[in-house]
């Protein structure tokens, strides 16, 4: 039983069925890449892990240590551990970063109320680990920010939560090398033997940062093919028509 | 429907418990001035139509909301005793009154700067007085409720800082009452001088359940350079009807902040004007309003550019739930010849159930050309990706949704000059959210 199993997942939104039996499995410890042509569903599988009450799932499962998280809040299970790094993070004018992650560090608490001063330490010590300027803390949540210090924002917050298993959702889309460089370097430092990362991307460039022991490729729905690392170099040699001619062959 | 309305030369425009023998009592024992001014309000008064629910401006809030009838005019308050409470130290200086009458509780021993009842100012130095009462007023405004203030007012204070008197901590009022029936005028005037600066804190609170009605006027006079906040909490119970009308001239260079804070009461609605009259005068209007219940808002602001190079930044933010109505509507106007002219007219409003209803009706009056004014207005209800984001944090929704109705406001309200008055407007709001 692995930590994340993702069965026979089908999940539509509205009438559109996008997700046509996903399965997968990731265990802490573990990286795997999810690749895929546009329009192959890896997005929609993001939101439906995280629990976006737009996608509904129709049939299958998803479960996170052994438990099923399909009747679960979203801030259920990001409780419990789960985290999405989203493509688009949402700016929130008003609602300054410090207190944004505070509130969400004490949802975390066992008491309701994480201790204020270790919380600021923390935060600074990763806001500095990952190039931030300090004064960040007072500014709205991801007003006005480049598309790489809303990046840096997510991978803040997921060395606040320590989750135990992040699906980064095209997190390097629009990084420019030096952002994708600090963005890998905070992945870089929180993998080990406590989390598993589902790291979902449209190009190979990522890869070459943080390195996947497992590549899965998502088409139409479904996951058609899965390897080791060599995929990677396969894929980018012979593109996604390869790939949609072995599914075939296989069926 | 133009046959309904007044004759103004045949049928003087009285509204109930505002006649001349009320003026005859408000005029006693005073100074030739402010007998002279009340009188020449009331002339005045008696010359504007009564508004009525046809008239444009009223459209939207039937007058008869006011319940003029049910009200009486407190008599001029006398002073009286009272005394400091819990938290007036974070304040240079404390003014209290209620039914009873009014106290200076405290003032700050500042060389050139002056509190005091507008009775005392008028006795001091009638001369200077005179040329600051209702010389703030922009010019062909329709000032019915400024006027009847003028002439009726029953508590009134002065407040005029020097070149360059500054105040650390700032000017504490609280306006209180506790009596059905009470009818409540307050008048306060004020200048600063050039390069003189600071802030005041206004409330105004009654119990729930009890009828009141407080018709305000505020006149600011801003001389160059000079920096001015004044921040009005209407914190008043479930019954309390409000009517302001603030004006203020703003000066080379001066800047003043006008924060209209509108939360508590049954109805209220306030006009507030600023005349940016000379190069590089700056005006900030922020208003915070949520309607909950069966609570009917109505706020009018102008920002009056009558001089080249000025600027001004209004930004009114709005929730309306249950049965509540809110309604804005504004102008910026520019005169001609007056380029250069920055300006910039927001209102925003959260909708947050379909049985409420906010109205936005922003506007421009353009007299010049090479300038730059926008104004916009947005409807809306809490954004469903915001709160998923929240939520995908770990944030309970309940907690989520507090949090960003809370940050809509904070774009106002983090602007205010004092922590215990932003707590207390953060305090209202999420209480209201939640009820």
């Amino acid at each position: 039983m692995a930590d994340l199993e993702i069965i026979n997942l089908h999940a539509s939104i509205g009438d559109k069925e996008i997700l046509k039996g996903v399965n997968l499995e990731v265990n802490k410890g573990e990286v795997h890449a999810l690749m895929g042509p546009n329009g192959s569903g890896k997005s929609t599988l993001s939101s439906v892990i995280m629990g976006h009450p737009d996608y509904e799932v129709t049939e299958g499962d998803i479960r996170y240590m052994g438990e099923s998280v399909l009747e679960m809040d979203p801030e259920e299970r990001a409780v419990a551990g789960m985290f999405l790094c989203f493509q688009y993070p949402v700016a929130i004018p008003g609602v300054s970063i410090s207190s944004f992650l505070k509130k969400a560090m004490d949802a975390r608490h066992p008491e309701g109320k994480a201790p204020a001063a270790p919380f600021l330490k923390e935060m600074r010590e990763n806001m500095a680990y990952l190039e931030m300027d300090p004064a960040f803390a007072n500014r709205g949540l991801n007003e006005g920010f480049s598309g790489g210090e809303k990046k840096r924002m997510e991978i803040l917050q997921m060395m606040m939560y320590k989750p135990g298993m992040a699906i980064m959702d095209e997190t390097d889309s629009g990084l420019d090398i030096d952002a994708l460089r600090i963005v890998s370097k905070g992945v870089n430092k929180l993998k080990g033997p406590d989390l598993g990362l589902l790291i979902i991307t449209h190009y190979e460039r990522i890869l070459t940062y943080i390195h996947p022991d497992h590549l899965h490729i998502l088409m139409d729905g479904r996951v058609v093919m899965s390897g080791g690392p060599e995929l990677v170099k396969q894929l980018e040699d012979k593109g996604y028509d390869w790939v949609r001619d072995q599914a075939a062959a296989t069926v | 429907m133009p046959t309904l309305l007044l004759d103004p030369a045949t049928e003087p425009a009285i509204l109930a418990g505002f006649d001349e023998a009320v003026l005859e009592t408000a005029r006693q024992g005073e100074n030739a001035l402010l007998q002279a001014k009340r009188t020449a309000a009331f002339e005045a008064c008696s010359l504007i139509p009564n508004p009525e629910f046809f008239h444009e401006e009223y459209r939207r809030m039937d007058p008869a909301l006011f319940r003029f009838g049910n009200f009486k005019r407190l008599d001029t308050l006398p002073e009286s005793a009272q005394e400091l409470r819990e938290g007036d130290d974070a304040y240079d200086a404390v003014i209290s009154v209620n039914e009873k009458g009014y106290a200076i509780l405290k003032k700050p021993d500042i060389e050139g700067f002056q509190l005091c009842s507008l009775a005392e100012a008028a006795a001091a130095d009638p001369d200077s007085l005179e040329q600051l009462l209702g010389t703030a007023v922009v010019p062909d405004q329709q000032r019915k409720f400024f006027e009847l203030n003028s002439a009726f007012w029953n508590v009134g204070f002065f407040i005029q800082a020097a070149k360059g008197v500054t105040l650390e901590k700032g000017i504490l009022i609280r306006y209180e009452l506790e009596e059905a029936g009470s009818a409540l005028l307050p008048r306060l005037v004020l200048q600063a001088e050039s390069m003189a600066s600071f802030s005041i804190d206004e409330r105004y609170t009654s119990p729930d359940g009890v009828e009141t009605l407080c018709l305000s006027t505020h006149e600011l006079h801003l001389e160059a350079a000079a920096d001015v906040r004044l921040v009005s909490l209407q914190d008043w119970g479930s019954d309390g009807i409000h009517l302001g009308e603030d004006w203020s001239r703003v000066k080379r260079d001066g800047k003043v902040s006008l924060f209209n804070m509108t939360l508590g009461g049954k109805t209220s609605k306030c006009t507030t004007g600023c005349d940016v009259c000379e190069e590089n005068a700056n005006a900030y209007l922020g208003g915070v309003f949520f309607a909950d219940g069966k609570q009917h808002f109505d706020q009018k602001t102008l920002q009056f550019h009558s001089a080249p190079n000025t600027y001004s930044n209004m930004l009114y933010k709005g929730a309306v739930k249950d049965h509540g109505y809110s309604v804005y509507q504004g102008i910026i106007q520019a005169l001609k010849n007056c380029v250069g002219v920055d300006a910039y007219q927001t209102n925003n409003n959260m909708v947050l159930d379909s049985t409420a209803r906010a109205d936005s009706l922003p506007g421009l009056i353009i007299d010049a050309d090479e300038l730059a004014c926008s104004h916009g207005a947005t409807m809306g209800n809490l954004d469903e990706e915001q709160l998923y984001y929240l939520r995908s944090r770990g944030i309970p929704e309940g907690e989520a949704r507090r949090m960003l109705l809370l940050g809509f406001f904070d774009e106002v309200i983090d602007r205010i000059p004092f922590e215990a008055l932003q707590d207390r407007l953060h305090a209202v709001i999420a209480e209201k959210f939640e009820s």
